[in-house]
């Protein structure tokens, strides 16, 4: 069953086992998706989806224990967890976006209907999503740790102390580094416009 | 000397402190360096830059379908030929499984309905259940079950069942247009009884009973029920292991609202029969009451655990206090309730009970605890069969100990709401009316004391049955404020108010949200009314109350709030809290009551100064403990709002230390440990400008105007409310002229503010500000310019739509 696949992944990440860490990925991102389709099947046309909360919800899924006495936040893979599930939505959402773009200039195979706010209002996200998308592989090729923050940050909505808490810094540290990206990041989009 | 990074010199910059001092410091380090100069200076200014996309969730519209979505669409499916069947067009779809109308051509000619599970999510335990579970499904025989005439697994080992195309609509709906009366929907739902019934002796569960699975049809103008999808969702594989029950939670079931507790528990127990007692009690309640017995808003909106401890845990609200427009047991009904946001105020007006009778049967039927439901879906019909006959029910209200557990029950379910007051309110009076009965029975007159007792004891549960209520509708009351549904909110608000208006707090709920839209009368007649409830009054939520009944001219109310507030009924009154002694700013009685309020407040700002360097100080970076605005201290350098940290304190956190109500002692006399203050948060040049109107009103104008230099030069919230303060203390000074420019800067920042808080309802600035605002202006027009302001017609136009929305 994947919620014990992805325990014992994680403990043998724990355990020193680096190659177990490219058989989280594929799991988490699967999980992802299908809960947010699982999500996309119940909502209505046009509800709004929180990756966030996704992400959370697929993390006490998969991870935290249902035992009462298993605190999650004790859970030592969880920093492994968040790292997987903030790549996997992030290429989710982007790989979404490239799809409705497509189809939006008319390379869909499939004929999606849109109202006329839908299109309006998904195309600059999707815009803005893709070129922060850009910006933050860019990012990644001059610091690929000051990447790997922002993503935690962004795709899976860890706070300031979360994020310190996973990757082993102090929350100073933290923001100082989220601050400096976000400029960064910034002034790429601004570039690319 | 290495060249430093870019982004040390960028994070350095940020902490300057002004501006100058920013570029002294660009031009220390980069010198010559025109490179890196340039570099920081972009930074710098993508840094202010508004609108970071970084500062948002990254989506909020839906995912694009061919994504998420099953590799394989329905468009695939049209034309296929499954068995005997060509599908022929899509009627509905889950997570899990598609519906198609199918024609069959032999040995019959006629459309079916084929029900067939989407490719991919087949595995060979669920061929293995589907095999098992046909047999029984195909033992079925009955006029209100939708016949299954066939099953079968296609190539690609996906099982599908054909049945009985039924062209009808869910029970409730056609209750709702057909205008039904209570009898003839007793009378179909005893149908849907005997089909339950039917189906369970053939041991088969349905497992999903709800209003789309429960058609009806019309045959020769008699309505007839049709359960379809009998036992087709554990054929199909659903409800396998708690693990893929999980991730397929929401694609079996669709909606919660249905689910008994142990489906929502997933322990891994068994479902079995009484799961469906449980879906026929909340069938019922919809049928009686055009609503269910959970909100639907809220549970979509809970979290997994949230939704699943609210089936689980929470008692819904009984039918009979429900808004219903079924108006007899014959009469039929005209319109449906079901919009009850906006059909509440009617649907009030002719609001008929529920006979309790009913309550019963939906109660026994929804019970928790699945041994106390029917113990079978016959045993319910025949409890709606003696209710339309007028026998007595076999439902019975559930003995005394009993339902001294489901007081506790009920209590726990309150604290878990963070309502403690209420909590403590029910504990206290059942405690002493308890014991009062105990007192009087002791006395050992029989007949009296008994009586007494009986009539204490129903007063206790009938107090704790309507309060229960009333803290639903309050839960429900605040999701809808928080999703800013405000018409839903008040009339949510308004029913608890009908319902148990000696409590205090239903007043000051929906006060708080009434002043939140601007409409001040209406507030403080609900601030007035909970006052007189003796409501504790020194709670955050009454922040904003003195300034109301100011601004509407309710002197006596003013004057009594105020009195309480500087003379508690206590020995030893603790120091005031920081927002009582902005209520009693306003207009205080005389000067010694000015200077103690001066006094009080200069003792706050010393203790809360804290060491050089502090929270403002200069080299530290960004606020300490204030991440949730983190994001918000780039380029948003403009006045802040003036409530601490931006936090709409009008409203209750969960978790907020109880408001000390008549079961608490209140604050301990003599100062007991002090609480984590909330004056702790206050920003120091709040401090500064509550302060400066304290020494204003003491009479000391250049104390007043330290003061205001203070809070308007403070790198933290400023704010835009010093200006009629110092308009104020310059006249009193005879700086005749610069008050007057004061008074031009005091007219703007009005105006900015209520521009502000018309644009923005739903502004996280506590509204008490912009209150506060407006008092100040006033006085300070009438004594530095002589004239009187008018209130600002944008205002009065907010206050009318505000009305309108909200039907008052």
């Amino acid at each position: 069953m994947v919620k014990s696949e992805v325990s014992q992944i994680l403990h043998q990440i724990e355990n020193g086992d680096q190659h177990a860490a490219s058989q989280l990925l594929p799991l988490v991102y699967e999980e992802l998706r299908r809960l947010a389709s699982n999500k996309m099947a119940q909502e209505k046309q046009g509800h709004t989806l929180q990756p966030t909360a996704l992400v959370h919800e697929a993390f006490v899924r998969l991870v935290s224990g249902e035992a009462d006495g298993d605190d999650p936040h004790k859970w030592d893979g969880r920093g492994h967890f968040f790292a997987a599930a903030a790549e996997s939505m992030r290429r989710i959402l982007v790989e979404s976006a490239r799809r409705r773009n497509a189809q939006k200039r008319g390379g869909g195979m499939q004929r999606c209907e849109f109202t006329e706010n839908d299109a309006i209002l998904d195309h600059q996200d999707d815009a803005t999503l893709l070129s922060l998308d850009d910006a933050l592989t860019k990012l990644a090729a001059e610091d690929a740790e000051l990447a790997k923050l922002v993503q935690l940050r962004y795709f899976t909505g860890l706070t300031i102390e979360e994020t310190a808490d996973v990757l082993g810094v102090s929350a100073r540290t933290v923001k100082r580094h989220w601050t400096y990206a976000r400029a960064w990041l910034r002034r790429a989009m601004d570039a690319e416009e | 000397m290495s060249r430093p990074s870019p982004r040390t010199v960028f994070l350095e910059a940020l902490d300057q402190e002004t501006a100058d001092q920013r570029d002294a410091y660009l031009a220390s380090v980069c010198g010559e360096d025109a490179e890196l100069r340039a570099s920081v200076e972009s930074l710098l200014a993508a840094h202010e830059r508004p609108a970071n996309p970084l500062d948002q969730s990254p989506l909020t519209s839906p995912l694009d379908p061919t994504l998420v979505a099953d590799l394989v669409g329905p468009s695939e499916h049209i034309g296929m030929t499954i068995g005997a069947y060509r599908l022929m067009e899509q009627i509905g779809e889950g997570g899990f499984g598609l519906v198609f109308v199918a024609q069959q051509d032999k040995p019959v000619r006629r459309k079916v309905a084929l029900k067939i599970i989407k490719p991919g999510t087949g595995s060979q335990e669920v061929l293995a259940r589907f095999d098992a579970e046909r047999q029984a499904v195909a033992m079925m025989d009955h006029p209100n079950i939708a016949r299954v005439f066939d099953a079968g697994v296609t190539k690609d080992a996906r099982p599908y069942f054909v049945m009985e195309l039924v062209r009808g609509e869910p029970i409730t709906d056609f209750c709702d247009r057909h205008g039904l009366s209570l009898r003839d929907r007793l009378q179909l739902f005893q149908d849907v009884c005997a089909a339950t019934h039917h189906a369970h002796q053939k041991g088969v569960v349905h497992r999903d009973l709800k209003p789309s699975n429960v058609m009806v049809t019309l045959h020769d103008d008699k309505p007839v029920v049709k359960v379809i999808d009998f036992g087709v969702a554990k054929a199909m594989g659903q409800n396998l292991t708690d693990a893929t029950i999980y991730t397929r939670f929401y694609s079996m079931i669709g909606t919660p609202l249905y689910m008994s507790p142990e489906q929502a528990a997933m322990s891994g127990l068994d479902v079995d029969t009484r799961s469906d007692i449980y879906s026929l009690g909340v069938l019922l309640y919809e049928l009686l009451t055009g609503t269910t017995p959970f909100d639907r808003k809220r549970l979509d909106s809970a979290g997994y655990d949230e939704m699943r401890r609210i089936i689980r845990e929470e008692d819904p609200p009984k039918p009979s206090t429900r808004l219903t427009t079924i108006q007899s047991l014959n009469s039929p009904t005209v319109a449906e309730p079901r919009d009850d946001s906006t059909q509440a105020a009617e649907a009030r007006a002719r609001r008929e009970s529920i006979p309790s009778d009913l309550d019963w049967i939906v109660m026994k039927a929804m019970e928790k605890d699945r041994n106390r439901r029917y113990e079978s879906a016959a045993a319910m019909s025949a409890d709606v069969r003696r209710f339309l006959s007028e026998e007595p029910i076999e439902a019975r209200p559930p003995s005394r100990g009993y339902r001294l557990r489901k007081f506790a029950a009920r209590n726990r379910a309150a604290l878990l709401t963070g309502s403690l007051v209420a909590a403590a309110l029910v504990v206290g009076t059942a405690v002493s009316l308890y014991q009062a009965s105990v007192a009087i029975a002791e006395r050992n007159e029989k007949e009296i004391a008994l009586r007494d007792a009986i009539s204490a004891r129903q007063e206790v549960e009938s107090f704790a049955e309507r309060l229960k209520t009333a803290n639903v509708l309050l839960g429900n009351a605040r999701s809808y404020e928080d999703s800013q549904q405000y018409a839903a909110a008040d009339s949510a608000y308004s029913e608890a108010v009908d319902l148990v208006p000696n409590y205090y707090l239903v007043w000051v709920q929906r006060a708080a949200l009434r002043g939140r839209l601007h409409l001040w009368d209406e507030a403080a007649d609900d601030f007035a009314a909970a006052m007189r409830l003796e409501a504790p009054i020194d709670s955050r939520q009454w922040e904003g109350a003195a300034a109301i009944f100011h601004l509407t001219d309710r002197t006596n109310d003013y004057r009594a709030i105020y009195s309480r507030l500087m003379e508690p009924p206590t020995e030893n009154p603790p120091p005031l809290n920081f927002h009582s002694i902005r209520a009693c700013l306003i207009s205080p009685a005389d000067v010694p009551d000015a200077r103690r309020l001066a006094a009080e407040i200069e003792s706050m700002l010393a203790r809360s100064a804290g060491p050089p360097g502090g929270p403002w100080g200069p080299g530290s970076w960004g606020r300490p403990n204030r991440d949730r605005d983190f994001r918000r201290d780039g380029p948003d350098r403009g006045p802040r709002p003036l409530g601490p940290n931006g936090f709409d304190f009008n409203r209750p956190e969960p978790g907020d230390p109880p408001s000390a109500g008549p079961g608490f002692s209140g604050p301990e006399p003599g100062g007991g440990p002090r609480r984590p203050s909330f004056e702790d948060r206050v920003p120091q040049s709040v401090m500064q400008y509550v302060a400066a109107w304290a020494s204003l009103r003491a009479g000391e104008e250049q104390k007043a105007l330290e003061h205001l230099d203070a809070a308007s030069n403070s790198r933290g919230p400023s704010g835009d409310m010093v200006h009629s303060l110092r308009a104020i203390a310059l006249h009193r000074t005879g700086e005749t002229e610069q008050a007057t420019a004061e008074m031009r800067q005091a007219d703007n920042a009005l105006d900015k503010a209520i521009s502000e808080a018309i644009e923005s309802p739903d502004q996280r600035r506590p509204w008490i500000d912009l209150l506060e605002m407006i008092i100040l202006h006033r006085e300070a027009t009438r004594e530095v310019l002589g004239t009187d302001a008018e209130l600002d017609p944008r205002l009065v136009a907010v206050q009318q739509s505000a009305r309108d929305l909200l039907r008052l």
